[in-house]
């Protein structure tokens, strides 16, 4: 029971500490303008980097933006990391090998649960029928090679910061930590695939979430269903959650060119944060109130 | 002293006389390959040394901060330090730029990705103090150590590892000043942070908590122009004899009459300058007059407080002083009830007026501002001017000024104008968006105490002056064959004077420097003589 319950709570603590994350981000107050080019959402001009500011009186113009742009754009940063690949290979190799395995393994997760639903429903994976074979294959290859890629991807970049130099002097211990984490999970994970590479046990787990039934585990399953339970639970608390910071230092910073305009919602934003009287301040001299003139002044 | 190669992030506070030194450069192109071809690095004088704080890297960007003597004064520095941290990464005293801050402290990865980005790592070939995390990084274990629950339970095991010392804080300080906020390295960031930020963030508590920034950016800077109108000193009576000279010289340059219309109530446009234009290059502001007359704009220039000098150092170091100044321009605009503000060749006052300033008040206190870039594209394209480009048949390149650039988004106009007039034109590379800062940038133009101007001459600016001579590679030994430089920023120009200067580049392979508008003006049909000064001798 104890395993069933710590994956309930893993599994909602990581989406909701995620979002509370987001949240207290989301919270805070709207900053200065910080654009940087290109923005891909402008339309015609993300391309090369150009801007409304381009344009002859541009606040008169309607403002032309692609939502599409700025998806594609986002797509290429999330799914393929293209600042690294383009900026600097020798590291994208591998830290796209340990995202890539996370993605597959995410598809893995969804698949595992689909597979539960589909034994639930009577059809079971040996049964020969096309869905089942579909789910069983797909299932495999996104477990093994997800598996795979995030042993390999946290292994290497531990090896990288740990033994060249310009790596190892930024690197803390937590961040060693953090990718041993990972490669302990995806480590005891392949153990227990190797005696059961069809991945049966993934789906015994799901079926147990699904109808609240224990689950029943030997040793190094256990061991890795803690570990994982808990990594789940550790990598929104840390810096490892920079999918969330990852969305606003672009959507919400660099790409936030939104001009204060009349009647527009910075305008309103403005005209809402005008009351706000700081009880601190700096100490500088510059910054003290000047005495009040008086008329021989 | 430790080699540059070597530095780590702790090492800040190491009690050594100087943290290290710059003992290779990048490499230059021909002809300054060769040995003896460029001035050699100098020590810092024993003096300066005892009195500010050269104990980083030998030089001194912040001249007025005397390193303290006495324990206390050290104990308070430190007290200071952590009283203005504590403003940095609170909500209530730094509203403005808490979002992004706390993104950048947070989450890098420490990839490395964004260190090839930045030309002063790669000017100083890969030295670790350079490298644009090196001070993200300590300002991150410090905040860790002092303001951190997980920093205070687990210690260097989580980073919280750099110990407050004055020494730490004093090298801190002046680590601020070897950025030039150009953002580049934000560029090329997978998770999309910002070390320029954070640089700027340390130079906002020297000065907003501290009362310590360059003298330049501060009392010879935002102060003198609050108070007498321009950081040149140039008050309102200067201003307008200066305008009746300009008038006289374009008379003699060219032989036309044209009056610089000043506080015209009700003109659509505002055209500001850049003041430091008016004493150094006055050519500039002649150059548009002579633009703006010929298309038949209806523009002034304003006389008012501020109103004539679109400069805002503000946005360097300090956000009190970056508001004021920006208010104030607002509102000589709004004096005159004019329609727009249209900035002249200046780079930061271009991104200091239309972007910095755009969410520091409400829409109804401000007037829109526009980039002088576009408005000039579409006079040329309008055909209003009539040009002959044989008049401008030597080899052009542009600088691309990052506040125009990749921090506004304005990369075509500037090449439309520049096509239409050179028919030599050659791009740097990299350019647009992608472009290097001059090296001038943040404030290191105008920052010449002490050793600083050779800091940016031999380190900040070498990416620059490698690019300049790349694009001029096919010339650059012919001295008979003049080339430009066209930088439309008044910094950037600073910046390129000095390189040209420093490394003789004018005096021995003929290579020029200036603004746009000039080119535009000297490829005018109708003139007599060129506009360019340098091709006066040709002609005799
Ligand atoms: S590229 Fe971004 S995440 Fe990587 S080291 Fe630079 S600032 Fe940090
Ligand atoms: S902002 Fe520019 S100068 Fe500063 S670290 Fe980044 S690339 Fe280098």
């Amino acid at each position: 029971m104890f395993l069933l319950i710590l994956s309930y709570v893993s599994l909602f603590a990581f989406i909701f500490l995620s979002i509370y994350k987001a949240v207290q981000y989301g919270k805070m107050p709207m900053h200065g303008r910080l654009d940087l080019y290109p923005i891909p959402k402008e339309k015609g001009k993300g391309h090369y980097g150009g801007s409304y500011y381009e344009e002859v009186e541009w606040w008169k113009k309607p403002r032309e933006t692609s939502l599409l742009e700025e998806i594609i754009d986002m797509l290429k940063e999330m799914l393929f990391i293209k600042k690294l690949f383009d900026n600097q290979r020798p590291l994208w190799w591998i830290s796209y090998s340990l995202h890539l395995g996370i993605y597959l393994l995410f598809a893995w997760t969804a698949l595992l649960f689909i597979g539960a639903i589909t034994e639930l429903a009577g059809l079971a994976m040996e049964s020969g029928h096309w869905w089942a074979v579909l789910v069983y294959y797909t299932t495999f290859l996104t477990g093994t090679i997800g598996g795979l890629l995030v042993a390999f991807g946290s292994g290497a970049l531990f090896l990288k910061r740990y033994l060249v130099p310009s790596f190892k002097k930024y690197t803390t211990v937590q961040e060693y930590f953090n990718l041993v984490f990972i490669f302990a999970v995806a480590a005891t994970g392949l153990m227990v695939w190797t005696s059961d590479p069809g991945f049966n046990y993934g789906r015994h787990i799901a079926k147990s979430m699904l109808t609240f039934r224990p689950i029943e585990a030997d040793a190094i399953l256990s061991i890795h269903i803690i570990l994982l339970g808990l990594l789940l639970i550790y990598i929104p608390l840390t810096k490892m959650s920079h999918y969330v910071g990852k969305y606003f230092s672009f959507h919400k910073v660099l790409w936030d060119n939104d001009p204060n305009l009349p009647g527009s919602e910075i305008d309103k934003k403005i005209k809402q944060a005008a009351g706000f009287k700081p009880k601190n301040n700096w100490s500088a001299p510059h910054y003290q109130p000047e005495p009040p003139k008086t008329q021989d002044m | 002293m430790i080699n540059g190669k070597d530095l780590k992030p702790q090492d800040i506070s190491k009690p050594v006389k100087q943290l290290t030194k710059i003992d290779k450069l990048m490499d230059l192109p021909a002809p300054y390959d060769k040995p003896g071809m460029e001035p050699e690095l100098t020590e810092p004088k024993e003096e300066w040394a005892e009195k500010f704080c050269a104990s980083l890297d030998g030089y001194i960007g912040l001249d007025t901060f005397e390193t303290p003597k006495t324990k206390e004064e050290k104990e308070e520095l430190v007290k200071k330090f952590l009283s203005g941290l504590e403003k940095m990464l609170s909500d209530e005293t730094n509203r403005s730029i808490i979002q992004p801050l706390m993104l950048s402290l947070d989450y890098c990865a420490k990839c490395h990705t964004c260190s090839e980005a930045c030309h002063i790592y790669a000017a100083t070939d890969g030295n670790e103090l350079y490298r644009p995390i090196f001070r993200s990084d300590i300002l991150r274990r410090i905040v860790k150590k002092y303001f951190t629950k997980s920093g205070k339970l687990f210690g260097s095991l989580v980073g919280a590892d750099i110990d407050l010392t004055w020494e730490t804080v004093a090298r801190l300080g002046e680590l601020a000043y070897r950025c030039n906020l150009c953002r580049r390295c934000a560029q090329t960031c997978p998770l999309g942070l910002d070390n320029g930020v954070l640089a700027r963030e340390i130079r906002k508590i020297f000065s907003q908590e501290m009362g310590i920034a360059p003298k330049p950016l501060h009392e010879k800077g935002t102060m003198l122009q609050l108070k007498t109108g321009s950081s040149t000193g140039i008050t309102k009576p200067a201003f307008l004899d200066i305008i009746e000279f300009l008038e006289e010289d374009i008379e003699e340059k060219t032989g036309w009459n044209i009056k610089i219309p000043i506080d015209k109530k009700g003109a659509d446009i505002l055209l500001t300058h850049n003041a430091g234009e008016f004493m150094a290059w006055p050519e500039n502001p002649i150059a548009f007059a002579i633009l703006f007359e010929k298309a038949g704009i209806n523009y002034t220039l304003s006389s008012d407080l501020i109103g004539y000098d679109n400069v805002n150092y503000g946005i360097w170091y300090d956000d009190a002083q970056a508001k004021k100044v920006a208010m104030q321009q607002f509102e000589a605009a709004k004096r005159l009830g004019v329609n727009k503000i249209v900035i002249a060749e200046c780079g930061h006052a271009h991104k200091a007026a239309a972007v910095s300033a755009d969410r520091m008040t409400t829409s109804d206190n401000k007037i829109p501002v526009e980039s002088f870039l576009p408005m000039l594209a579409e006079i040329i394209k309008s055909g209003k001017l009539k040009l002959d480009p044989s008049k401008n048949n030597f080899p052009v390149t542009l600088h691309d000024p990052c506040n125009v650039v990749r921090q506004m988004g304005i990369v075509q106009p500037q090449r439309e104008i520049i096509k239409a007039v050179c028919p030599q034109f050659r791009e740097m590379t990299p350019h647009g968006v992608d472009n290097y800062c001059c090296g001038g940038g943040s404030g290191f133009a105008i920052m010449n105490s002490m050793n600083f101007g050779e800091f940016r001459n031999k380190v900040s600016t070498r990416m620059k002056f490698k690019q300049i001579l790349d694009a001029f590679q096919d010339t650059i030994e012919d001295s008979s064959i003049p080339k430009y430089v066209c930088a439309p920023c008044s910094n950037c120009k600073g910046a390129i004077r000095d390189i040209l200067e420093f490394y003789e580049v004018t005096a021995k392979f003929n290579v020029h420097y200036g603004g746009l508008v000039e080119l535009v003006v000297n490829a005018l049909a109708d003139l007599e003589k060129p506009f360019l000064e340098f091709l006066h001798d040709d002609e005799a």
